[in-house]
């Protein structure tokens, strides 16, 4: 077998272990955690109602079956796109997350891609300059953001440049009643605020390490030889660093989607954008536990599926993955 | 003891660390001293700052400053203990997988590859949900889920040791292994210990902030993060009381600043030891 294929497979295989594993958990946590397992699966709202139904949403679970039983009717109406049902908000798990995942996503992929290429830029940049001030102003000020809570940094920004100077909304996704590229553009006016503040949450980390690398890289003897040839600094930087900073800077943006997500929750909540963060925070508040695990399982399935894209892409970028096959 | 505080001289940025993280504690150890309420005393609601209420008082007419300084022992404890039983599983693994390689390495890797993974926040949401909202809860939540860059690092760190003659020498002798890992291995893996302990700390105390900005915080023990969450959902913030929900974040920006400046090598020092 040629190495990119086992490559491929040796990752396919722990993905699926690692999908697997999820599932399983997703569906323990509500039967092992302290409490009724039926108020874990269906919400604190269930309580509500009169006790006679419940004994029928027991039977309905499956609660009184042994767990294997329970395992694969689980496995079952996951198959079916059936997350469970949310009593609080009488609407299915499934329903309520399909337009919440959408502007997640829309407020995630920019914020990852502009984080990295910043990060990537400024990373090299303060490496190159190792120690001098535009290395010490560039490190502190990603300090700063590294050691700054992520919903700190959304309430600043919009009680800076929303309320104070008026420049943004105040929250929310859309104005209303607009089409077209206005309706997009209108968005992306919305979403400015929110992206801004997630992008240099997530460019702080990957600056300093692309800052240590490139650091690192600079004393290895390949860059001496090719200085010794006569190369230019800016050849040497773009060819033979940037180069070799590349394939675990891949691995870490890959890493990074599941902070990211972490982090685009909280700061939907505070632009009051509706995500799966708010989602989230309703059902916290509510105790309603059917969309914090539903939300749970799609956020997971999304960020392993990126980390798979982010693994394939690594063995593009880097020959020594199945560079023996051509 | 004179030998840890000649190490953290001889960075400025760790002095810097050191110096920031020694404040914080005497305000968290001193709090009785220096708060000038009862931070559980109510009052009028919504106060703006005045000379009786440095920074006003919040929706029940607790001090705010008074507040503050109580919620510095709250969130340097989640802090400190987290990253305690972060670093202790990372460790432990970290050292069984890098000395014994074999299966125990294949798994030790395979479920921290998992933890990595999984988005760590909507987890901690859940199990937190689940369990009843106290400290100790989420001390266990963000210290079960942090332990795995610390595997890593000490991982790839034992691989290194465990080649090197010394421990060969100690081998030869009959060492055993507990021996070996205990007194030559673990020690040498001290310096990457420390700097990951306070890294710990840090992603800890940030991560309780997050939990807490959710509401799913302790409500008897109300730390920064939880501040500024009855901040956010009780009009402090919609009301632009700054007073009420910044100096609170300030108070997470700075103490996990002082963690990660004391995690900082000093970068001149080492590479003067190299040549």
């Amino acid at each position: 077998m040629s190495g990119r294929k086992a490559y491929i497979l040796g990752k396919l295989i722990r993905y699926a272990f690692t999908f697997i594993l999820i599932l399983s958990l997703n569906f323990a946590l509500p039967r092992m955690m302290p409490g009724d397992p039926i108020v874990n699966l269906l919400g604190e709202e269930a309580l509500h109602n009169d006790p006679r139904m419940i004994e029928l949403l027991r039977a309905e679970h499956g609660l009184d079956k042994p767990l294997h039983i329970q395992f694969s009717g689980y496995l079952r109406s996951l198959a079916r796109m059936d997350l469970g049902y949310s009593i609080h908000k009488n609407l299915s798990v499934a329903e309520l997350m399909a337009n919440s995942l959408f502007w997640t996503l829309l407020l995630v992929f920019p914020s990852v891609v502009i984080g990295s290429i910043m990060a990537l830029l400024f990373g090299s940049l303060a490496g190159f300059k190792n120690n001098s001030l535009i290395d010490y102003l560039l490190t502190a000020l990603a300090l700063l953001f590294y050691t700054c809570p992520s919903f700190l940094l959304a309430m600043l920004f919009l009680s800076i440049f929303a309320f104070h100077l008026g420049l943004f909304p105040l929250g929310n996704l859309t104005s209303g009643g607009r089409e077209g590229l206005d309706y997009a553009l209108d968005v992306a006016w919305h979403l400015f605020l929110p992206v801004a503040a997630l992008s240099l949450l997530g460019a702080s980390y990957k600056f300093l390490v692309v800052r240590n690398s490139v650091t690192q890289i600079f004393d290895e003897q390949f860059i001496v030889a090719a200085r010794a040839k006569g190369l230019t600094e800016r050849c040497i930087l773009l060819r033979h660093v940037i180069r070799n900073v590349l394939p675990p800077f891949i691995s870490m943006v890959a890493l990074s989607f599941g902070f990211m997500v972490s982090g685009a929750l909280i700061v939907e909540i505070v632009f009051s954008l509706n995500g799966m963060g708010t989602l989230i925070y309703d059902a916290v508040v509510a105790r309603d536990y059917p969309v914090m695990q539903g939300c749970f399982l799609v956020l997971t399935v999304f960020v392993m599926a990126a980390n798979f894209a982010a693994d394939m892409l690594y063995a593009v970028a880097d020959p020594r993955i199945g560079g023996n096959d051509n | 003891m004179r030998q840890y505080l000649a190490d953290i001289s001889s960075s400025r940025l760790r002095l810097a660390g050191f110096i920031v993280l020694s404040l914080f504690l005497s305000l968290a150890i001193l709090a009785p001293l220096l708060a000038p309420h009862d931070p559980w005393e109510t009052g009028s609601p919504y106060l703006p700052p005045s000379p009786e209420h440095r920074l006003g008082t919040n929706d029940i007419g607790h001090d705010i400053l008074s507040e503050l300084i109580y919620a510095s022992r709250v969130s340097l404890a989640i802090g400190f203990l987290a990253g305690l039983i972060s670093i202790f599983i990372g460790t432990t693994l970290g050292l069984l997988a890098g000395y014994y390689r074999g299966w125990i390495e294949e798994l030790v890797m395979a479920i921290s590859d998992v933890v990595l993974l999984v988005p760590g926040l909507p987890l901690m949401i859940i199990l937190a949900a689940y369990l009843s909202p106290s400290m100790w809860n989420i001390v266990l939540v963000v210290g079960l889920l942090w332990w795995c860059s610390t595997t890593r690092v000490v991982h790839s760190r034992v691989l290194q040791l465990k080649e090197m003659p010394f421990v060969e020498a100690a081998r030869s002798l009959g060492a055993g292994d507990g021996y070996i890992i205990l007194h030559h291995i673990l020690i040498n893996c001290k310096e990457i210990i420390q700097a990951k302990f306070a890294l710990a700390v840090a992603s800890a105390m940030l991560t309780e902030a997050s939990l807490s900005f959710l509401g799913l915080g302790d409500p008897l023990n109300i730390s920064w993060g939880e501040m500024i969450h009855f901040a956010f959902s009780r009009g402090g913030f919609a009301n632009d009381m700054w007073w009420w929900y910044l100096p609170p974040g300030l108070m997470i920006c700075v103490s996990v600043l002082g963690f990660v400046m004391i995690s900082m090598e000093g970068e001149r020092t080492y590479k003067t030891a190299e040549i």
